[in-house]
């Protein structure tokens, strides 16, 4: 990690902490920043599988779903409190969400990707087809915001506010993790799996350690959107929102810290600003995904970085993908 | 056996052959196209039903005949494909990891289409139906069956046929098996790598534009069909084995059996389960398929 990223990161961190109340007056403008900080957990966490692993995990979404009704079942059903109730039910989404994927785990490239497309398929079927958690394809409303403090909810700024520290927590426990031995790992899987295998790294299990992380970065998402929504139906978590997180973090620039947050803050906000345009948000982001696979595989972050090396006439950092594909 | 049960017997069959004439046909597209190019097509679904929905604009709409429709489909179908391969498809040709990126822009594709339909045709109307190409009914024992559906089936496993006689026997066939085999060795023996490759995705595409016009013709559908054959056509091509249309012929016809008959104990959801179940354990034991090609 050169020095100039590191006070990227901590730049950026410090506008994420300070935008909810630079919004506060703006209630729109505040739920807009609040969905914007979930993606940009959820995206912080993709990038470490599709990133720094290379693996494109296309059942995100139905994992985070998985967290989400339970959460919600346990904060209605068994009257937890949601500070009890979020992290159990990321913990129980991704172990479900490992259970599932670890015949996946052991293959790689498209055949992972088609896998995990069908696994988000089922998760889907199964949000519509067992009513008796998820109330089917209707979905469930008024769900509480988190309890907080002296019997009050958490809401307003106070709830942005909370997101935000969610997803700084995120995104330094990501830049922690990628300096670590184990993310080391996850970058010589990445690169070339075989000559991983062939120094002793033990390629399923790391792919297996990673895809249970990234599952819990998806379920504390989900119970963050659950809460904040108030609103979940099986569409919240379908195929298409795996792939617009995808895209975040790929625009961005993947296998880089920075990248998701720029991609996530460019991109994030858009549907929420298109108002009437609504509709156009579908063939707006297909025509991005298709622009990016075939033009910038680097992403934003990742131009910028090239840029500058060529500038300063050194090699690119390793941990930027530097090939077309995942 | 009682007069009812056969009538049952009977009517799964011939959803049974239908269905599976128009998934293989779609699945013999989907695996030519993957088998030779690496081009896994997640758009498929949303071709098949982008021909349908201008089958209907075309008969409905401009009140042109089953045959001219069915025409003019083909030759914007191929149009479409030709400017596919020219824009996007080919700037992938030597990519590492192709399969991956062409993937994720069929499913950019995929995502744009049905942005499409969503602010045109769903407006519209919720179910389409199109006039039938012929009418009159052909009694199979007590059973009645329409000779129009008769007549998408035997149009889809004409052209399976069809299929199968090129890639045998026409030197454009051969050419395109010898690049299945393997790139290098064909390029070696003088086959225009490129030439083909373009070739395959025309013709996939094709393929899967004509399933869309038949199963227009056949039944009414809505705009969810994309989406499950989509899924379905995969399922095939993985279980039946990337590249092979005979794989694509057996399995097909298995899943269209399948969906008939679970269709009578419950809904067309559990056959999907079933397909996905299919296509997992496949994966994970044999992704070379059941029939190596």
């Amino acid at each position: 990690m050169t020095s100039h990223s590191q006070y990227g990161i901590a730049a950026a961190t410090l506008v994420i902490l300070a935008l909810p109340f630079l919004l506060a007056g703006n209630r729109f403008l505040g739920f807009v920043l609040g969905m914007t900080l979930i993606s940009l957990l959820w995206a912080t966490g993709m990038n470490l599988l599709s990133g720094f692993v290379g693996l494109m995990p296309l059942m995100f979404a139905g994992i985070a779903g998985i967290a989400g009704y339970a959460m919600v079942y346990f904060t209605r059903t068994a009257g937890w409190s949601f500070w009890l109730a979020m992290p159990v039910a990321s913990l129980l989404a991704a172990i479900i969400g490992v259970a599932l994927g670890l015949p996946a785990l052991r293959l790689k490239g498209f055949y992972f990707t088609l896998c995990s497309l069908v696994i988000q398929s089922v998760l889907t079927l199964a949000f519509i087809f067992f009513p008796k958690f998820t109330n089917g394809d209707t979905g469930i409303n008024e769900i509480a915001p988190p309890d907080w403090f002296g019997g009050t909810a958490l809401t307003g700024v106070r709830f942005d506010f909370a997101l935000a520290v969610a997803a700084v927590a995120g995104i330094l426990f990501s830049t922690w993790l990628t300096q670590t031995h184990l993310g080391k790992k996850f970058v010589a899987v990445r690169e070339d799996d075989v000559l991983a295998e062939s120094i002793g790294i033990d390629v399923v299990r790391t792919r297996i350690t990673a895809f249970f992380i990234v599952s819990l970065y998806a379920g504390i998402g989900g119970c963050f959107y659950s809460a904040y929504v108030g609103f979940i139906s099986p569409r919240a978590f379908d195929v298409l929102v795996s792939l617009n997180i995808w895209l975040f973090v790929t625009f961005g620039g993947r296998g880089t810290i920075l990248g998701p947050i720029i991609g996530t803050a460019i991109l994030a906000p858009i549907p929420f600003l298109l108002q009437d345009l609504q509709a156009f948000k579908d063939i707006l982001s297909g025509t991005l995904i298709i622009l990016v696979t075939l033009l910038m595989p680097g992403g934003i972050y990742g131009a910028w970085l090239k840029l500058l090396s060529r500038k300063r006439g050194r090699e690119v950092q390793t941990t930027q993908v530097r090939e077309q594909g995942v | 056996m009682s007069d009812s049960s056969l009538l049952i017997v009977l009517s799964t069959l011939s959803t049974g052959l239908i269905m599976g004439a128009i998934f293989s046909l779609v699945a013999a597209g989907v695996t030519i196209v993957y088998g030779c190019v690496w081009l896994p097509n997640a758009s498929n679904g949303q071709f098949f039903l982008l021909a349908a929905l201008v089958v209907w604009t075309f008969t409905l709409s401009f009140g042109w005949s089953s045959l001219a429709a069915s025409l003019a489909v083909i030759v914007l179908g191929v149009l479409l494909a030709v400017v596919l391969e020219l824009v996007l498809i080919r700037r992938l040709y030597n990519a590492p990891n192709r399969n991956v990126a062409y993937f994720v822009v069929t499913l950019g594709l995929t995502q744009i289409l049905s942005g499409i339909f969503s602010l045109t045709y769903a407006k519209w109307s919720d179910q389409f139906s199109v006039p039938p190409v012929i009418e009159g009914i052909t009694m199979l024992g007590p059973f009645p069956i329409s000779n129009n559906r008769l007549l998408a089936m035997v149009v889809s496993l004409g052209v399976l046929g069809l299929l199968f006689a090129l890639l045998r026997y026409h030197p454009y066939g051969r050419a395109l098996r010898a690049v299945f085999q393997n790139r290098e060795a064909a390029a070696l023996r003088g086959v225009n790598v490129r030439a083909i490759y373009r070739l395959s995705f025309v013709l996939g595409s094709t393929i899967i534009f004509l399933g869309g016009i038949l199963f227009a013709f056949a039944y009414s559908f809505d705009l969810s069909v994309a989406w499950t054959m989509s899924i379905t056509a995969f399922a095939i091509m993985i279980v039946g084995g990337p590249g092979s249309v005979l794989g694509a012929l057996v399995v097909g016809m298995t899943f269209g059996f399948t969906q008939a008959i679970v269709s009578i104990f419950a809904s067309p959801t559990v056959a999907m389960f079933s397909y996905l179940g299919a296509m997992l354990i496949m994966l994970l034991f044999q992704p070379n398929g059941l029939f190596k090609r």
